[in-house]
């Protein structure tokens, strides 16, 4: 295999924590104010933390740095005890669904297959094996049924599903999912929160980045405030 | 069955054909990621930039084709720049670099007064092609086909969701910049079949009107490979037959099969089953 960066897959380490952030700065190109400012935080493998915070309040800008999407200013971020980048396989990122251009020619199986790129690397195709872990991934999600369909003809339930169904597919250990569980049907939510019990259960981590906060929604083991790229407790 | 073979006793019809087809065939594959990436006006700005190449290096004396490869590919760097700090908006930048390019070809041809010339950069010249410019046709067409096959399932990704590409490592500038490459090298073979004015609809027209078709990308470049050979054809025959513009009435029969497959699109049932519902949001 010929892997697309020069990164290490490397293993996770042993105690390390899930996500350690510290004092992490973020900038975006051309502005003045920083996104994220002096950020730390901690989370230990196998919880769901929430990341709670209004529109702007700096949610997006953590995952996009923790994935690499966006260059860290100043500060650490080691995932399962490796600097940035170096497990990257480990880490998936959801983004917020009007980020994916739906309209593209392709089916829901062709998407959740590029979840396993990552292990393809530059000039090998997908084999059997792939396709087998993409057609567990799409039954765990309940949406086998819609394997063949192309993508711009699903809810946006079921475009999330399809997303989630990806990051499994992908094998992670720590997702990052971007409002999962905004304006999404009552069934979704019922199938996103059962996905995310079940991934804490295999001891994966989930930090699900949320404008709204529902202790009782029994889905989360805490929770970090956010505001103006600040925490606020 | 004579009125099909007639015009190919001539060793020029039977180039013209071979150069159509394959400079269709090529259009039509690169097309496709072009309209899919929403970059329709790249190519018209890179097809309209090369008329200052190809005027340079014919008042020179050069290869004209080579003045056309320096100009679009100064172009497609040019347009990158601009838009890199966001200081200048891409549709901007492509407002004005081709339009300022091409008056700058135009008035150096004009400072030659060889207005025939003129003629074959703006619309082509497919019944003049010679054998060493169809050896420079199979060689870029290769090359970029191989390219695009070799990298096919990241430039999908690329299209698809260039976030998620980044995230595992592919690097999206190095594929940026080879499809910019690529497209440029692919415009200045256009270029030769319906010259700088026309080639963007070789690169566009057969992609879109194949969207109309099938929901599959696999497909729909098949399908655009298809059209654009019939359009090649097809034009080449008109041509032939009407003593027309052979650059102008390629690009009139690939206009056509778009109208045909838009009318499946919209008025057949076939077609309506390929055509978005409505995303339902709780």
């Amino acid at each position: 295999m010929i892997p697309y960066c020069s990164h290490r897959h490397s293993r996770p380490l042993k105690e390390a924590a899930a996500l350690l952030v510290q004092d992490l700065t973020v900038f975006y190109s051309g502005q003045e104010k920083p996104a994220l400012n002096h950020f730390s935080v901690t989370v230990s493998p196998g919880t769901v933390m929430a990341l709670v915070g209004p529109n702007g309040a700096g949610k997006s800008t953590l995952f996009k740095a923790i994935s690499g999407l966006l260059p860290v200013h100043s500060g650490e971020v080691s995932v399962f005890g490796h600097s940035l980048g170096a497990c990257h396989q480990r880490v998936v990122y959801l983004p917020q669904r009007s980020e994916i251009d739906w309209l593209f020619p392709m089916t829901v199986m062709d998407l959740v297959l590029t979840g396993r790129y990552i292990y393809l690397g530059w000039f090998k195709n997908l084999g059997p094996k792939d396709k087998g872990i993409v057609a567990k991934a799409l039954q765990q999600l309940g949406i086998a049924d819609l394997a063949h369909r192309h993508i711009n003809q699903l809810s946006g339930g079921q475009q999330q599903r399809v997303l989630i169904a990806r990051a499994l597919a992908q094998n992670a250990d720590l997702f990052l999912m971007d409002e999962p569980l905004n304006a999404i049907d009552a069934a979704t939510r019922e199938t996103v929160k059962n996905v995310l019990s079940n991934i804490k259960g295999e001891g994966k981590t989930v930090i699900v980045a949320t404008h709204y906060y529902d202790q009782e929604e029994g889905i989360y083991d805490g929770a970090v405030y956010l505001q103006d790229g600040e925490m606020i407790r | 069955m004579n009125i099909f073979l007639e015009p190919f006793q001539y060793v020029f019809m039977q180039r013209a054909l071979v150069a159509a087809i394959v400079v269709g065939v090529l259009c039509a594959c690169l097309g496709t990621l072009v309209v899919l990436r929403r970059m329709s006006l790249v190519g018209h700005a890179l097809s309209h930039s090369a008329l200052p190449g190809l005027a340079i290096a014919y008042v020179l004396g050069f290869n004209v084709f080579g003045g056309a490869v320096v100009a679009t590919i100064f172009t497609a760097l040019l347009i990158v720049f601009l838009a890199k700090d966001e200081a200048v908006y891409e549709d901007t930048s492509i407002g004005i670099i081709p339009t300022v390019m091409f008056a700058l070809g135009v008035l150096i041809i004009s400072s030659t007064k060889s207005y025939r010339d003129m003629s074959a950069m703006l619309f082509g010249n497919i019944l003049g092609i010679s054998q060493g410019d169809l050896y420079l046709i199979g060689g870029i067409t290769v090359l970029t086909l191989g390219a695009l096959f070799l990298f096919y399932k990241e430039l999908k990704l690329l299209c698809v969701d260039p976030d998620y590409a980044k995230t595992i490592g592919i690097p999206l500038n190095l594929l940026r910049y080879g499809l910019l490459l690529f497209l440029a090298l692919t415009v200045v073979v256009g270029i030769q079949a319906v010259g700088t004015i026309l080639t963007n609809a070789l690169l566009v027209i057969p992609a879109a009107a194949a969207r109309f078709l099938t929901n599959r990308l696999g497909i729909m470049i098949l399908w655009s490979c298809v059209l654009a050979a019939l359009s090649a054809s097809g034009g080449v025959f008109i041509s032939y037959y009407l003593g027309l513009s052979s650059g102008a009435s390629i690009v009139l029969c690939s206009g056509f099969c778009f109208c045909i497959c838009w009318l499946f699109y919209t008025c057949l049932p076939a077609g309506r089953l390929l055509q978005n519902k409505k995303i339902v949001l709780s």
